[in-house]
């Protein structure tokens, strides 16, 4: 993934590979052994010991990352992820432990925090929204805040022990951190595309939110535009596992498979395509991780860069994986092969917290078009 | 180690530069096109000649031969201190000439060539051109049929070449022709150095899409050379075309890092708000896709350098990413400016110069997919020696070159 990487970025890597073949191989994702609560807490607890979930909080609360950049060891934590098409919310935990180390309140730090960083418990961010038809908006009320709206297809909404809901307000944004149990929410689990990982619906009817559930103070639409940074980062990096591992197979295929008496990949119809194909994702490569650079050293470009990766990524990784299909022929449309989970897991990828067409609307915006 | 310490140089350089040379207008733009008028083309011969006098050309070139026999650094040094004055300008030409032509001749040229022909070249006395691509040769280019032909103690050359950059302004052709038609199309080829005056010659500037005239196609109708002409080895002229192929390649590169773009398309956004579709959301998709492409292309080769540098034994394979890159977005780009200007790039007042600029370049899109090895050419390399994959038969490589084109006349699809 990334040829510059350090020693200690590769170690943390290889460790990673290892623990994911271990302990969840593709066979335990297709028999969706991550729905069973025991198994999902001890994958977090053993992925909480090479760090998943403490790379983008500081050593105070005790977090702690490999490099000097927490943002591209987690990229590069979540491409392993995304070759393997791991379940879980990576990305969610990982987005809601940096907002409460960012601007939770004390009880937040000293109680919720831990929990995320350890692998105990898990978490889920609701972002405002990138599509018609979704969204939250929040009213003032005598002790705080009631929340209503809804988002649909939030990743493991339904099994996560926190979630953070950014809302819109006639002042301005504010987040809350919500136990899922809370009355005036209901999360109803979907059926998917994606047979990799779960999604649920979130729907908030006059849910009742006190001060000290807030995090961010006053407005909080900075912070929750570096978490969509962050989300679109760590997302996009998953794409790019996903992709890369995918492209392996077709590579492979076109290599062993033969026809009209000579391995199919000699024929310039599928040699050019694949080109293409390697291109796309060299290019998505480049792009993910000048995102992680850009974001974790905060270069002053991190959220174009972000909502560029996503756009990009986003659009390469639909059209590698219909090209691989294409090379895989009739044996991709076998619920046997693993070429429809890829397929599933990226076009879930490309639209989730935002799709290509708003993140370049978006960079319109930030580029003050 | 360099001989003398790159500031220092440059310290000498600035104030060579300062002393001798006229700065350049401020808004002057850096030629884009390769063509030149013979006025442009006097100047800058005797610009170069300055240079050579002052001991500013060939900085990396060996001593010997009229150069400095200093590094590649000192060269680049040189030439960012140099970027604020008028430097000769031949175009395309000067970087086939200097890049690719200059190494090669210093690779394979005997040392009695290399005396009588790089000072020359280096002091702006003999421009230097490549016959090389011919009408029925382009990505094939092993496949050349013009003919060198032995006759007593000299060689007649018979045959047509084209897409010669600057051939209209040289003095001497690095000439590719075959020697051998009954070895291998590899095996057969011998590079010739013809001077542009001689007899039986034709050159003509070949008007581009455009308008513009940067590239010749020749006529060669037995040109007489001799032994002395030869460079490099009978019948082993590859070697020196694959010498070749890696500077025209480099040629270029040596300049200035780009910049990461980091604004939104400029250049397009200004259309955009002249046409008043800024705050039209299908323009601005459009925009925003074009600065996205930009910006990965940027990272792209920020990419493939870094891959380049973390083995020890490089694939230069790699590079044709780079290639592909240009040659597939640059095409989608000049149609979004199109797209984006819509009529006012269709049709102009004969004043305005945005919109003949939006259709030059629309013209021009297709230049990086097409020059200096095709889009497929580079989908084959990176198909083959980065993916690996098995290459397609070849039914040209072993036979006797003569037998090559007959065949390919006759070509029924039947291969056994």
């Amino acid at each position: 993934m990334d040829p510059s990487a350090s020693d200690d970025q590769k170690m943390i890597m290889d460790s990673s590979a290892r623990l994911m073949d271990q302990l969840c191989p593709l066979a335990e994702v297709r028999a969706t052994t991550y729905r069973d609560a025991e198994f999902a807490l001890a994958y977090r607890r053993r992925a909480s010991e090479l760090g998943w979930f403490s790379m983008l909080v500081p050593e105070e609360l005790g977090g702690g990352s490999v490099s000097d950049n927490g943002v591209l060891d987690a990229t590069l934590i979540a491409f392993e992820r995304g070759r393997r098409l791991q379940p879980a919310p990576f990305v969610g935990t990982n987005v809601v432990a940096y907002a409460l180390a960012e601007a939770g309140s004390p009880d937040h730090k000293a109680k919720v925090l831990p929990g995320l960083t350890s692998g105990e418990t898990s978490a889920v961010w609701v972002p405002l929204p990138t599509a018609p038809g979704q969204g939250i908006s929040a009213t003032r009320t005598s002790s705080g805040y009631e929340f209503s709206g809804r988002s649909t297809h939030v990743q493991d909404a339904d099994s996560a022990a926190w979630i953070l809901v950014a809302a819109e307000t006639d002042k301005g944004v504010i987040q809350a951190l919500i136990d899922p149990t809370s009355a005036g929410l209901a999360v109803s689990p979907l059926d998917s595309l994606d047979v990799t990982r779960s999604f649920a619906e979130v729907k908030l009817n006059g849910l009742e939110v006190s001060a000290a559930a807030l995090v961010g103070e006053g407005n909080a639409r900075e912070l929750v535009e570096r978490q969509l940074a962050l989300a679109c980062v760590l997302t996009t990096a998953e794409t790019v596992g996903a992709m890369d591992h995918d492209f392996e197979m077709a590579l492979q295929y076109a290599k062993d498979r033969t026809a009209f008496g000579r391995p199919i990949g000699s024929f310039q119809a599928i040699k050019h395509l694949l080109a293409d194909t390697s291109l796309m994702l060299e290019m998505s490569k480049a792009m993910a991780l000048a995102a992680a650079n850009s974001v974790g050293t905060d270069d002053g470009y991190g959220r174009e860069a972000a909502s560029m990766a996503k756009a990009f990524v986003g659009d390469c990784a639909i059209d590698l994986a219909q090209n691989c299909f294409q090379v895989f022929g009739g044996i991709g449309f076998t619920w046997e092969h693993d070429q429809h989970l890829y397929l599933r897991r990226v076009t879930t990828d490309s639209a989730l917290f935002g799709g290509p067409a708003w993140h370049r609307e978006r960079l319109c915006q930030l580029s003050g078009l | 180690m360099p001989d003398i310490e790159i500031e220092q140089f440059r310290g000498e350089a600035r104030s060579w530069l300062a002393a001798n040379m006229e700065l350049r207008p401020r808004a002057s733009r850096l030629g884009s096109s390769d063509s030149r008028t013979p006025e442009e083309i006097a100047a800058s011969r005797i610009l170069q000649r300055k240079l050579f006098d002052g001991g500013w050309a060939g900085i990396s070139y060996p001593k010997e031969y009229g150069g400095r026999s200093l590094s590649a650094a000192h060269e680049r040094a040189f030439r960012e201190e140099a970027l604020g004055y008028i430097m000769p300008d031949f175009g395309g030409a000067g970087h086939v000439m200097f890049g690719a032509i200059g190494r090669s001749l210093l690779a394979h040229a005997n040392p009695a060539f290399l005396h009588r022909h790089i000072p020359q070249l280096l002091s702006g006395r003999e421009l230097w051109c490549q016959f090389y691509s011919e009408p029925e040769a382009g990505s094939d280019l092993a496949g050349i049929r013009t003919s060198a032909t032995r006759d007593g103690d000299r060689w007649l050359l018979r045959g047509a070449k084209i897409w010669s950059t600057g051939a209209d302004h040289a003095d001497y052709a690095m000439c590719l022709a075959r020697t051998d038609w009954n070895a291998p199309k590899h095996q057969g080829l011998t590079w010739f150095a013809v001077p542009t005056n001689a007899k039986g010659l034709t050159i003509r500037p070949i008007v581009q899409i455009n308008g513009a005239a940067g590239f010749c196609e020749e006529f060669l109708d037995d040109i007489e050379v001799t032994d002395d002409d030869i460079i490099g080895e009978v019948n082993r002229g590859w070697t020196v075309a694959q010498t070749m192929l890696v500077y025209e390649r480099g040629a270029g590169n040596a300049g200035a890092v780009p910049v990461e773009p980091r604004r939104l398309a400029p250049d397009l956004v200004t259309v955009a708000k002249k046409v008043g579709r800024d705050t039209d959301p299908v323009a601005r998709q459009l925009l925003a896709r074009a600065h996205v492409n930009d910006y990965a292309q940027f990272h792209l080769g920020r990419r493939v350098a870094a891959r380049l540098r973390s083995t020890q034994t490089p694939d230069p394979a790699v590079a044709a990413y780079g290639k592909l890159a240009a040659g597939t977005l640059a095409p989608i780009r000049a149609r979004i400016a199109v797209e984006i200007g819509g009529a006012s790039a269709l049709a102009w007042d004969a004043g305005d110069i945005s919109g003949p600029r939006q259709a030059t370049d629309y013209l021009n899109g297709r230049m990086g997919s097409i020059a200096a090895g095709t889009n497929e050419m580079q989908r084959n390399g990176i198909g083959e020696r980065v993916l690996g994959l098995p290459r397609e038969p070849s039914f040209d490589s072993n036979k006797p070159f003569s037998e090559v084109v007959r065949a390919a006349r006759n070509w029924d699809g039947r291969v056994g």
